[in-house]
C-alpha cells in the first residue's frame, strides 16, 4: 500500500490522472445513484421509505411490476439461452452450411434499437397484424400479443445473440479431445453430449442465464411499445417520473429493480466467471468434432434455419412497414414516410449524430486510459474504480437517466435541458464496454514493453501514447465502433434527459408509435439501422485500417 | 474554378448568417405531432424571422415536465391540453400572466384564467372511437353509454389512456366522479380497468388503434376521432354515453422564467386569431375565436349531453384522484 503510494507519487502525470478519473467517476456513476438511493429513502430531507413500505404491504402498483419483471426475465433468461445455445452448437458443432450467414443474422438484434422488435411484432402478430389476419382468415382463431407473450418473444429475439456470442466462445473453448475420448471409450453421442459437453458448458450456461436476466430487467423500449396490461418496473419508474413526477415513487420502482439486477450481475461476475472450466491450452481448436451424422445435424440446422427466418421477418417487416402508406388500412406502397422522417426528423437525426459523435471519441478514450490504469497501474483504489467504471453495466438504463434528472436539476450542477447531459449519459452508460475489449486487449500485449519505456525515462503520458495506444488501437476502434451504435439506438436513459431543443431520434421513434403511426414509426426504425450499419462499416474501413497500419509499424 | 469557390463560400455565408440572425422560440405542446405541425408551421410562414423549435408531451407529461424544471424551463410557452393542468400549474406557480393580450380580453369569462394565467383556444369532448369492421363481424352497435363499456364483447378490447400521463385520461377519470359522484366513479374506472387492453399515454393514442383493430373500443376527444380516425380513412365511427359526457376547455399559457417570453407572447396572440383558429378545421376542433371558420360537420356543445364538468375541483383534486386511482386499478 504504502509502496503503492509512493509510486503514485513519483509519477505526478498518473497521479494527476488517477485523481481525475476519480472525480468523473464519483460524480457522474456514484452521485446519481446516490440521489436515486437518497430520494427513495429520504424523499424530503427525513427518513420516509413510503413506498418501501407500501412494497412490503403488497400493493399492487408496486408488487405486481416487481413480479412481472421477475416473471419476464426468467422466461426470457431460459428461452434466449437456449436459442443462444442451439445456434452456438451448430456453428461450433456441426458442419451444415451457411454458418456465416447465421452469425449475420444474430448480429442484427444487436446493432438495431431493440424495440424494433416489439413494433415489428405488432405489424406481424398485433389484432391486425398480418399473421394475425390470416390465421383468423383461415383458422378463425386469434391472440394477444399484448402483455407477457409479446414481452418474451420480442426479448428473446433481441437477446438470444448475446447468449450466442458468449457459448459460442465456451464450446469453441472445450477440447474437442475429451469428447472424442468418451466417444472412445464407448460412449453415444449422447452420453458423450450429456455426460461430457453440457457439464463443461455449464459455466457459460450460467454466465448467459444471468446476462439475459439483467437485460431483461432493464429493458424499456420493448416493454413501454409492447407491455399491455403487463406492467413492468422499468416502464412504471418512467410513468412515475415523466407522468405524475412523483420522485420518491420513482426512485423506490428504481431500487426494486436494482435489487435483482444488482445481484445478477455479481452471480455473473464473480460466481460463474470464477467457475470456468477452460480445457485448452494454447491454440483452440477448431478442428475436431463435428457432428456430422444427419439425424442430429439437420434437425438442429431445420430449427436454426427457422429461428433465422423469424428474426429476418421481424426486420423485414420494420422495411415493408416503413414503406406503407397507412397501416393497417392502406398498404399500397410509397415513399412519403421517408420524406417525413427526413423533414420533420432531421434535426432529431442531426442531434443525435452530433451527440454521438461527441459522447464516442471522449468515451472511447476515458474507457481505454480506466483499462489501461486497472490492468497495468499499481495504485490505492484500483479495485474500486474497476467496479464503479463497470456499474452502469449492471445499473438499468432507466435508473441511470432518473439518477442524472436528479442529480443535476438543480444547483450547484445544473445540467437538464442541456446537450451536455445527453452527452454525459452517453459517456458513462456505454464506456464500459469500451474498457472490457481495452482490458482483454491488453492482456494480450506484454506489461515488459510499458516497464522498458519507464526505464528509458518515458512518463506516464509518453508511455500511455507511444506504446499503450498504438497498440491497442484495433480494440479502442471496436469499442468505439460499437459505443457509437449503442449511443444511437440507445433509449432507455435518454428518454430521461432530452428536451425541447435535443430531441433525439430514438425518442422520435417512441412517440410516433405512441401515437400508433406505425408506418412512420417503421420509417425511423429503418433510418436508424442503415445509419448504424453505415456508421459501423465507415469507422471499421476508414479509422480502423488507418491506425491498424500504424499499429503495425508500433509493433 | 475560382469562381464557383466564391459563389459556394458566398452562399454558405448567407446560410450561416440567416440561421445566425434567426430567432429560435420554444414551445411544449400538448397536441399530436401531425396536427403540431399544422399550426406551428402556418406561424412559421407568418413570421419567418422566428424559427419554433418543439416537443410533443401528453398534458400530464408536460406538467410533470414543468414541474421537475421549476422556474429554469425549456420552453416559453405551453400549447394545447385540458384546463384543469392549467389550473393546477398557475396555483404552482409555474405559469406568466398576459392579461395585456387582446385575445385574452377579448374572450368570455368561462374561457379563461380571470389572472390572465392561462387562455382557451379550443373545447372538446370525450367520446367513444369504435372499429366499424368489428362492430358488423359481431352485429354490435356502437356504444351509447359508458355501462356498454363494460359489454362482454368488448372486454380486452379497449383502450384508453393513463389519467396520470394525459389530459384526455385524466378528463376522462373526472367526467366519471361529476356523473357518478367520486366513491362510484372511481370505481367504475376499477371495472374499466378489468377489461382494458392497455392504457396508452397519448390521449388520442386509442383512436389510430381502433382505426388499426389493435382495440375494437377506444375513449379519446371527439376531435381526436375525427381526425385522427374517420378523417384519415379508417373504419372508425364515433359516438357519445347518452347519461353524457366530460369536456375540456383547451389551453394555452406562457411559461414562468421562459427563455423567450417576447417570442412566445407573438405565438399567443397569433394562436388566438382568426386565422389562426381556423386552421382548428383540419383536426375537427371547436374554435374559441367567434370569427373562426368551422370544419364542416362540426359537433358542437349544443349538440351533446355534457356533465357539469367543473374545472377548477378537477385541477385541485387531480393528485389525490389519481393516487386513488392508482391504488384501486393498480397501473
Amino acid at each position: 500500500m504504502r509502496n503503492e503510494l509512493r509510486r503514485l507519487v513519483r509519477d505526478p502525470g498518473l497521479f494527476v490522472v488517477v485523481v481525475l478519473v476519480f472525480a468523473s467517476l464519483g460524480l457522474f456513476i456514484a452521485f446519481p445513484l446516490g440521489r436515486v438511493l437518497q430520494t427513495s429513502l429520504f424523499p424530503r430531507g427525513v427518513f420516509a421509505p413510503t413506498y418501501f413500505k407500501y412494497f412490503l404491504e403488497g400493493r399492487p402498483y408496486l408488487l405486481r411490476p416487481f413480479l412481472n419483471s421477475l416473471t419476464v426475465g426468467t422466461l426470457v433468461a431460459l428461452a434466449g439461452t437456449m436459442v443462444g445455445f442451439i445456434f452456438a452448437y451448430v456453428v461450433t458443432r456441426t458442419d451444415v452450411p451457411g454458418k456465416a450467414v447465421f452469425r449475420w443474422i444474430a448480429t442484427l438484434p444487436i446493432i438495431s434499437p431493440p424495440f424494433l422488435l416489439a413494433l415489428s411484432a405488432i405489424l406481424l402478430l398485433g389484432r391486425h397484424g398480418i399473421i394475425t389476419r390470416f390465421v383468423q382468415a383461415n383458422w378463425g382463431f386469434t391472440w394477444n400479443i399484448y402483455g407477457l407473450p409479446g414481452l418474451v418473444l420480442t426479448e428473446t429475439l433481441a437477446y438470444f445473440p448475446l447468449a450466442f456470442m458468449t457459448l459460442e466462445g465456451v464450446l469453441a473453448g472445450i477440447d474437442p479431445a475429451l469428447e472424442e475420448s468418451a466417444l472412445d471409450l464407448g460412449a453415444s453421442k449422447l452420453r458423450t453430449f450429456t455426460r461430457i459437453t453440457l457439464p463443461l458448458a455449464t459455466p457459460g450456461l450460467a454466465a448467459a442465464i444471468l446476462l439475459l436476466l439483467i437485460r431483461s430487467l432493464e429493458d424499456f423500449g420493448n416493454p413501454i411499445v409492447i407491455q399491455g396490461r403487463f406492467p413492468v418496473l422499468t416502464v412504471q419508474a418512467y410513468l412515475a417520473i415523466t407522468g405524475m413526477y412523483n420522485l420518491p415513487l420513482g426512485a423506490t420502482l428504481c431500487v426494486i429493480l436494482l435489487i435483482p439486477t444488482v445481484v445478477a450481475f455479481i452471480l455473473q461476475r464473480y460466481w460463474v466467471t470464477r467457475r470456468s472450466y477452460v480445457t485448452v491450452t494454447g491454440r483452440p481448436s477448431t478442428a475436431g468434432l463435428r457432428s456430422t451424422e444427419p439425424w442430429i445435424k439437420w434437425p438442429l440446422f431445420g430449427v436454426v434455419c427457422l429461428l433465422s427466418t423469424i428474426v429476418v421477418l421481424f426486420y423485414g417487416m420494420v422495411f415493408y412497414g416503413a414503406f406503407t402508406k397507412l397501416w393497417g388500412v392502406n398498404y399500397s406502397l410509397t415513399l412519403e414516410n421517408f420524406a417525413y422522417v427526413f423533414s420533420t426528423g432531421a434535426t432529431y437525426l442531426t442531434n443525435t449524430l452530433k451527440l454521438a459523435g461527441i459522447a464516442t471519441p471522449l468515451g472511447g478514450i476515458l474507457g481505454v486510459l480506466i483499462a489501461y490504469l486497472v490492468s497495468r497501474k499499481r495504485f490505492p483504489g484500483r479495485a474500486t474504480m474497476d467496479f464503479l467504471s463497470m456499474m452502469n453495466f449492471a445499473v438499468p438504463g432507466i435508473i441511470v437517466g432518473i439518477g442524472y434528472i436528479l442529480a443535476f436539476n438543480t444547483p450547484p450542477i445544473q445540467l437538464t435541458g442541456t446537450a451536455a447531459i445527453i452527452v454525459l449519459v452517453f459517456i458513462f452508460q456505454r464506456m464500459p464496454v469500451g474498457i472490457r475489449e481495452g482490458i482483454a486487449m491488453l492482456q494480450q500485449v506484454d506489461p515488459t514493453i510499458d516497464e522498458a519505456a519507464a526505464d528509458l525515462g518515458a512518463g506516464f503520458f509518453r508511455t500511455f501514447r507511444r506504446i499503450t495506444l498504438p497498440l491497442i488501437a484495433p480494440a479502442v476502434v471496436a469499442g468505439m465502433a460499437y459505443m457509437f451504435s449503442a449511443c444511437i439506438t440507445s433509449i432507455s436513459a435518454v428518454i430521461m434527459v432530452v428536451s425541447a431543443r435535443w430531441q433525439l431520434i430514438t425518442v422520435a421513434l417512441l412517440h410516433e408509435v405512441d401515437n400508433a403511426d406505425l408506418s412512420q414509426a417503421a420509417a425511423y426504425g429503418v433510418v436508424i439501422v442503415v445509419v448504424v450499419m453505415l456508421a459501423i462499416f465507415l469507422l471499421d474501413f476508414l479509422v480502423g485500417r488507418v491506425l491498424l497500419r500504424r499499429g503495425k509499424h508500433a509493433r | 474554378m475560382c469562381k464557383k469557390w466564391c459563389v459556394g463560400a458566398l452562399l454558405l455565408l448567407t446560410v450561416v448568417a440567416a440561421a445566425w440572425g434567426q430567432k429560435v422560440l420554444n414551445i411544449y405542446t400538448a397536441f399530436d405531432v401531425d396536427e403540431a405541425k399544422i399550426y406551428i408551421g402556418a406561424f412559421q410562414q407568418r413570421y419567418p424571422d422566428i424559427k419554433v423549435e418543439w416537443v410533443r408531451l401528453s398534458a400530464g407529461e408536460l406538467l410533470a415536465r414543468l414541474r421537475a424544471e421549476a422556474g429554469r424551463p425549456g420552453a416559453s410557452l405551453w400549447l394545447g391540453g385540458p384546463s384543469d393542468t392549467f389550473i393546477l400549474a398557475k396555483q404552482e406557480g409555474l405559469l406568466a400572466p398576459f392579461k395585456e393580450s387582446l385575445g385574452w380580453q377579448l374572450l368570455p369569462e368561462r374561457f379563461k384564467d380571470p389572472d390572465g394565467f392561462w387562455v382557451g383556444i379550443y373545447t372538446g369532448f370525450i367520446a367513444f372511437a369504435s372499429n366499424t369492421e368489428f362492430l358488423k363481424k359481431n352485429g354490435l352497435e356502437p356504444p351509447r353509454s359508458w355501462s356498454d363499456l363494460l359489454k362482454p364483447e368488448f372486454a380486452g378490447k379497449i383502450s384508453m389512456a393513463f389519467p396520470y400521463t394525459s389530459g384526455t385520461g385524466y378528463t376522462r377519470l373526472a367526467t366519471l366522479v361529476f356523473l357518478f359522484g367520486e366513491k362510484e366513479g372511481l370505481e367504475f374506472e376499477r371495472k374499466l380497468s378489468t377489461v382494458v387492453s392497455h392504457y396508452t399515454r397519448a390521449g388520442s393514442a386509442p383512436v389510430t388503434e381502433v382505426g388499426l383493430g389493435e382495440v375494437a373500443v377506444g375513449i379519446a376527444f371527439s376531435h381526436d376521432v375525427i381526425a385522427k380516425g374517420t378523417a384519415k380513412g379508417y373504419p372508425v365511427t364515433l359516438s357519445f354515453p347518452e347519461e353524457g359526457t366530460g369536456y375540456e376547455i383547451g389551453a394555452m399559457a406562457l411559461i414562468k422564467g421562459g427563455p423567450q417570453l417576447d417570442l412566445a407572447k407573438i405565438f399567443y396572440d397569433w394562436m388566438l386569431s382568426a386565422e389562426a383558429q381556423s386552421l382548428f378545421k383540419a383536426w375537427s376542433r371547436v374554435p374559441l375565436n367567434p370569427e373562426a371558420e368551422l370544419a364542416e360537420g362540426l359537433i358542437t356543445a349544443d349538440m351533446i349531453k355534457l356533465v357539469a364538468y367543473d374545472a377548477m375541483w378537477a385541477a385541485l383534486n387531480r393528485d389525490r384522484l389519481i393516487a386513488e386511482w392508482q391504488k384501486l386499478t393498480g397501473f
